[in-house]
């Protein structure tokens, strides 16, 4: 249980009292708009939409936030300028055959855009993505789901997953470190000393965590855990209409946005 | 605890059966049996079915009895345990026979196979070793009522059995508290209440001290008495450091080479086996009866009655004519007797590592402070604290784990941070808690070859010097296994044999003798003191205190970060306030020698050797 940086976090913001439903509703809207939007100008409001939200309303401080950023940043803004060069658009005025090669004098402002959208669309759901972590606790999304027909041990069993995730990352760095302490492919290349030392840690992770797993297992089955199909809930998970509404909205808009704009000639990933 | 002072009612009653409960103590009801079971694991990938597991087990518990199950390791105690719960074979395989009968409340003894799978885990349930293993959720309140909710308990009565079990554990106050957040002893008593709120008859606790510093051990036997005390649950537990719990216990199995002896009465199983155990079967024993058993096969008769703890030694030696304080008149401090000299290890001694003023911090929680250590060659060191005080992250920044925030850290006089981290890895060896977390090769010969062709020697040397190695550690045979089948005390040597082999400078530990018998702990022991008598500094990382007094040249303590003691363990026992701080506890043997000599000893073969000293005056007298 240790480290769980992207766990929940008590609070009492717009967001925690959001249902795990409505929050649901809210993040694959902004999923889909996000994919599926080809506007610049709409990206980027849709990130200062999300970016906003989790600052203002979920009351999670912007640290927490960038704990994932500082990882996930440079690897979208990684993205965010390799992929103009495979720009779809790119091909036919640069190199004919391989975007790769396209100079940088022949880049187009679309190709940029279409390098800014990307970045803009993996931030936003990041932002999306954590503000639904960071506030919403795991038992209350079990409870509702449940709620709606699901069975509980279908959606405990990822959530016990993410509780229990951390202690597997653990185990992950210790191996790490081992192998870096007792010099795991020495006077061997670096590639091939990576891919030993990515075998091994395969290896002992999976011995290791089967391990661990089964102790968990049994701690579950000893209380109780698919013993029925159902289960009570010792605290009811309250509805929240203003919550409601600003879910069920934000999922109208954005079915309206993706209908509006959504045109087959102009999707990125049509090359004709 | 501290929380325990709520009186003696139990709030609410455990569903009536504390009454209960008592009454069946007074009738010496059947709590649970065992009628000629056996156990087989499930065959694995095609292979046939091996020996049994369990053979032709057979014995009755009382209800409200306090239940020790000793053995060695591997010999089948917690494969006993899941058993009884039911783990096996209902849950993970295996074949049985004979019969599991636990008393049901309204239906009196029952076959175990013919109650509902639910009702089984209420009658009898089980607390695992380690906490961290068995909480799956993220708050207090939450995990107690995890297997309530499961059980489709109503939510009015899942919140009166949560403030009630809290109330039980000693952690009223904890309701909301991230689970994350508690100490090891705090996340003990959570896993612990969360089993009491199933309100079972018989509980199963399977080293439940096993990971926990001195302060939460004591916390969570103190918690087990007080639950015991009100409900009159049975309480079975399997442990093997037998000190604080063996006069708590009224039954005593042993298991051994798959069929379970017993029932025995503590006294007479120590009386009779004692000695017998711990040295054929490498079992610890309580030092009150080890030094209580040396002495009668010497020669001193205490009569029919074995003490057990050290009141009852000291009052059995007065009974027996050995006043040893008022006729103690040694000239002479063999070694082991009364240390609190300060370290006499010269300062000319080459330091192997120095810390001076380092802080370090995860985030924003500072983890040290300010520490300033030094770790000479040929000493062996213990570093002590409570779980959570910065030991393990002392260590980390031997060997270039992790690196200081300020301050610096020297290796041979060198900062670690001018060192490749391949370099530094082979003056310092770290060697884990869990061996199986560093072991990098296929077969237990290559572990051990690993480490000496990183020194760049030829492949016949190489061979040689393995062999040589192997034969050391005793793992020769085992040579061709993979280091993941070898028995606990063989993965402990071959891990610290592979750290070992290249001669480092620092050798380093995290709980060497966790989860180890007498014998391994004590061949462990002495591998380290001839590692450090051959140059080596030493640095083992324990709770255990009994180890600290009979190894260690050194004690360190480490308390909220900062190093608040550093001398002999002599004098760390002697100095109170330090201990009090730190919230540790000498062995049992350094309080009860002061009672019986008048002056502490650290070890029972001093203490012994010094009351034999008397004695022989006593005999002359008594001649």
């Amino acid at each position: 249980m240790a480290g769980a940086e992207l766990s929940f976090r008590q609070g009492d913001s717009l967001f925690h009292r959001m249902t795990p439903f409505s929050k649901l509703l809210f993040v694959l809207s902004v999923s889909f708009v996000a994919i599926f939007n080809t506007n610049l100008y709409v990206g980027v409001g849709l990130f200062a939409m999300c970016l906003a939200l989790a600052l203002f309303l979920t009351g999670v401080p912007f640290r927490q936030y960038w704990a994932l950023g500082k990882i996930i940043v440079p690897f979208v803004m990684l993205l965010a300028i390799v992929f103009p060069f495979f720009y779809g658009g790119q091909a036919t005025v640069g190199s004919d055959t391989i975007a790769l090669r396209t100079p940088f004098k022949d880049l187009t402002w679309a190709a940029l855009g279409f390098g800014a959208l990307l970045g803009l669309r993996f931030l936003a759901l990041a932002l999306a993505g954590l503000a639904f972590a960071f506030t919403t606790h795991p038992t209350d999304l079990v409870q509702h789901l449940s709620r709606r027909g699901w069975d509980y041990r279908l959606v405990h069993a990822p959530v016990l997953g993410l509780i229990l995730f951390p202690s597997f990352l653990k185990l992950g760095r210790e191996i790490s470190i081992t192998q870096r302490i007792r010099d795991l492919g020495q006077n061997t290349n670096w590639i091939k000393r990576k891919w030993i030392r990515v075998k091994h840690l395969a290896f002992a992770m999976l011995v290791l965590g089967l391990r661990n797993g089964q102790t968990q297992a049994m701690a579950l089955d000893i209380r109780g855990y698919g013993a029925y199909k159902t289960r009570t809930f010792m605290r009811e998970v309250p509805r929240h209409r203003g919550g409601d509404i600003f879910a069920w909205i934000f999922f109208a808009l954005s079915v309206v946005y993706l209908v509006i704009q959504f045109n087959p000639a102009t999707m990125q990933w049509n090359m004709g | 605890m501290g929380t325990h002072e709520q009186g003696g009612a139990v709030p609410g009653g455990w569903s009536g059966r504390r009454r209960g409960g008592r009454r069946l103590i007074m009738g010496r009801a059947t709590a649970l049996a065992l009628e000629s079971y056996s156990f087989w694991f499930k065959p694995q990938g095609g292979q046939p079915e091996g020996p049994a597991a369990l053979t032709d087990v057979s014995f009755t518990v009382e209800a409200g009895s306090f239940v020790l199950i000793l053995g060695r390791s591997g010999s089948g105690k917690s494969t006993l345990a899941l058993n009884l719960v039911g783990i096996y074979p209902d849950y993970f395989g295996g074949r049985n026979g004979g019969r599991v009968l636990l008393q049901h409340p309204t239906r009196g003894l029952v076959n175990r196979r013919d109650l509902e799978a639910a009702d089984r885990f209420k009658l009898v349930n089980m607390l695992f070793q380690n906490p961290e293993d068995q909480i799956v959720t993220l708050t207090v309140e939450e995990e107690i009522g995890f297997a309530l909710e499961n059980y489709l308990f109503e939510p009015a009565e899942i919140h009166r059995r949560i403030d009630r079990v809290l109330d039980l554990v000693g952690l009223s106050g904890f309701r909301t508290r991230e689970t994350m957040c508690l100490s090891g002893g705090e996340k003990q008593r959570v896993a612990f209440a969360a089993m009491l709120a199933l309100e079972p008859a018989v509980l199963l606790l399977d080293e439940p001290t096993s990971n926990l510093d001195p302060a939460g051990t004591a916390d969570v036997l103190a918690t087990v008495d007080y639950v015991r005390e009100q409900l009159g649950l049975t309480v079975m537990v399997i442990e093997h450091e037998v000190d604080e719990v063996f006069d708590r216990v009224d039954t005593v199995f042993l298991v051994e080479e798959t069929r379970v002896h017993g029932p025995y009465a503590p006294r007479e199983f120590l009386a009779t086996r004692g000695l017998d155990v711990r040295d054929s079967m490498g079992l610890w024993i309580p030092q009150a009866a080890e030094v209580a058993l040396e002495l009668r096969s010497a020669g001193i008769d205490f009569g029919p009655e074995l003490p057990l703890n050290g009141v009852e030694l000291a009052a059995a030696l007065l009974e027996a004519g050995i006043d040893p304080p008022s006729q103690a008149r040694v000239t002479e401090s063999p070694a082991g007797i009364v240390a609190q000299a300060t370290d006499a290890t010269p300062q000319s001694v080459e330091a192997a590592i120095e810390v001076r003023d380092v802080s370090f911090a995860y985030g924003d929680h500072r983890v040290l402070k300010n520490v300033t250590f030094t770790a000479r060659r040929t000493q062996l060191i213990a570093v002590v604290g409570q779980n959570g005080s910065g030991k393990s992250t002392l260590a980390s920044l031997f060997n270039g784990i992790a690196m200081p925030d300020s301050g610096a850290v020297l290796v041979d006089g060198v900062p670690t941070t001018e060192y490749k981290f391949a370099e530094l890895a082979k003056r310092v060896a770290y060697i884990f808690q869990v061996p199986e977390k560093q072991f990098v090769c296929n077969t237990v010969y290559d572990e051990i070859a690993h480490g000496l062709r990183a020194l760049g020697m030829d492949e016949q040397e190489v061979d040689s010097r393995t062999i040589e190695f192997l034969e050391s550690v005793r793992l020769l045979d085992r040579c061709d296994a993979s280091p993941y089948v070898l028995s606990h005390g063989q993965k402990r040597r071959l891990s610290v044999a592979a750290m070992v082999v290249g001669q480092p400078t620092v050798v380093v530990l995290d709980e060497p003798t966790f989860g180890q018998d007498f014998h391994q702990a004590r061949n462990l022991m002495e591998l380290l003191r001839g590692l450090a008598d051959a140059g080596a500094a030493v640095v083992f990382i324990t709770h255990d205190m009994r180890l600290v007094a009979e190894y260690a040249d050194r004690a360190a303590v480490l308390c909220d970060g900062k190093i608040i003691f550093d001398d002999t363990p002599g004098a760390l026992f002697a100095a109170h306030e330090v201990l009090e701080r730190a919230r540790l506890k000498p062995p049992s043997v350094y309080e009860f020698s002061a009672e019986i000599l008048g002056e502490p000893v650290l070890t029972t073969p001093a203490l012994i050797q010094r009351i034999l000293e008397v004695g022989r005056g006593w005999r002359r007298t008594v001649v």
